[in-house]
């Protein structure tokens, strides 16, 4: 199909796509869309081989418990890496391993300070999400959704934390 | 639910979502930095699409009675602090925490560095719980919905949060159209 092997879709078509997947998650999981959980899903279950002790603390042992919706997340994101690879390859929209406008970004083309700051990155991104109790999905596009207090706090936090760090920290892309 | 179904529907929510968020190229990072920038607006457009579709959907689950909602608890403090510090993390990965795995599908390699850097970031604010719980982060108040402080039914809040959506995107739009926020290789990169 045509509309397949497009590069690019419209926002709006993507997003209204994105958002009927709260219908499944709500009839079927009983719970909104959401990513962050995950992390500490498989970071538990991966940290328990090596300190088994780790299902003493509470959040772990929530979290990393057999429940339909623990897993559930963690098949998602799971899942969201492989749809981009399909739609990537049926697309031909190849990418390079790192993209062009990072070395703009960060004035330097080094990938190994990419990837250092990219660690850094992710660890801050995870930390901040799990203190908010969610994340750009389950607060951002879940949360919002439901009208929630909570969830309207933490996104204008986030994107007044994403535009000062990319406006002070970032050069211009 | 057994896990075995939670996990097959999963698998196949995350493939749908991971190709939309592929096809409307909002993983990039050009996307993400240059909406942070406040230089491109494609990761607003799709964001506050799903928003409003999602809002609408919800109206009609909820309205009719299918569904119950699942708010977060409003911890006030965490969810500025907690906010902030996930903004900043977004901006220097040039991902969320869902991209992340987006960006890995389609090829970008400094995109595992922030999943691992992710997974050790959830494992430390897991053993941060114990004490973290004692502080102002964990105070805070219930589930609580806009509607209800206004004391109107939530789908009749939803829809209006809906139709103020559409506007603010005609607007949006009319000011910036998303095809000339593409960029040559459709990543976000313009120059």
């Amino acid at each position: 199909m045509d509309l397949l092997t497009r590069k690019a879709w419209s926002p709006y078509l993507a997003g209204i796509i994105i958002g009927l997947l709260q219908i499944p998650a709500f009839l079927l999981i009983e719970t909104a869309l959401g990513a962050s959980s995950s992390y500490v899903t498989v970071s538990g279950m991966l940290a328990s081989y090596l300190d088994p002790g780790i299902d003493k603390i509470d959040y772990v042992a929530r979290h990393i418990s057999a429940t339909g919706k623990n897993w559930w997340q963690v098949a998602l994101v799971i899942g969201v890496a492989i749809g981009a690879f399909l739609s990537m390859k049926i697309s031909g929209a190849v990418r390079p391993r790192i993209s062009p406008i990072w070395s703009r970004a960060l004035g330097t083309a080094s990938p190994g300070k990419r990837y250092a700051i990219a660690f850094v990155a992710g660890f801050i991104m995870l930390y901040g999400a799990r203190i908010a109790d969610g994340c750009t999905s389950g607060h951002g596009l879940s949360g919002t959704a439901q009208l929630a207090v909570s969830s309207m706090i933490a996104v204008a936090a986030m994107f007044a934390g994403g535009i000062a760090t990319a406006m002070l920290a970032l050069r211009r892309i | 639910m057994t896990i075995v179904f939670a996990v097959s529907v999963g698998l196949l929510m995350g493939v749908v979502f991971g190709f939309a968020l592929e096809k409307a190229r909002v993983f990039e990072p050009g996307m993400i930095v240059g909406q942070m920038q406040m230089r491109n607006f494609i990761m607003l457009k799709v964001f506050l699409t799903a928003v409003a579709t999602g809002a609408i959907a919800l109206a009609a689950l909820h309205g009719f009675g299918y569904v119950k909602l699942q708010p977060k608890a409003a911890l006030y403090s965490a969810d500025v602090v907690g906010g902030l510090i996930l903004g900043t993390g977004i901006a220097l990965a040039g991902a969320c925490p869902g991209t992340i795995l987006a960006q890995i599908g389609a090829g970008y390699r400094d995109a595992i560095f922030a999943l691992v850097g992710g997974l050790f970031g959830a494992l430390a604010y897991s053993y941060s719980t114990p004490f973290l719980a004692k502080t102002f982060l964990a105070e805070g108040g219930g589930k609580i919905i806009l509607t209800d402080l206004i004391g109107i039914p939530y789908w009749q809040g939803a829809l209006a949060l809906a139709a103020l959506i559409v506007i603010v995107l005609v607007v949006l739009e009319r000011a910036t159209p998303w095809r000339g926020e593409l960029g040559a290789n459709v990543d976000g990169d313009r120059r």
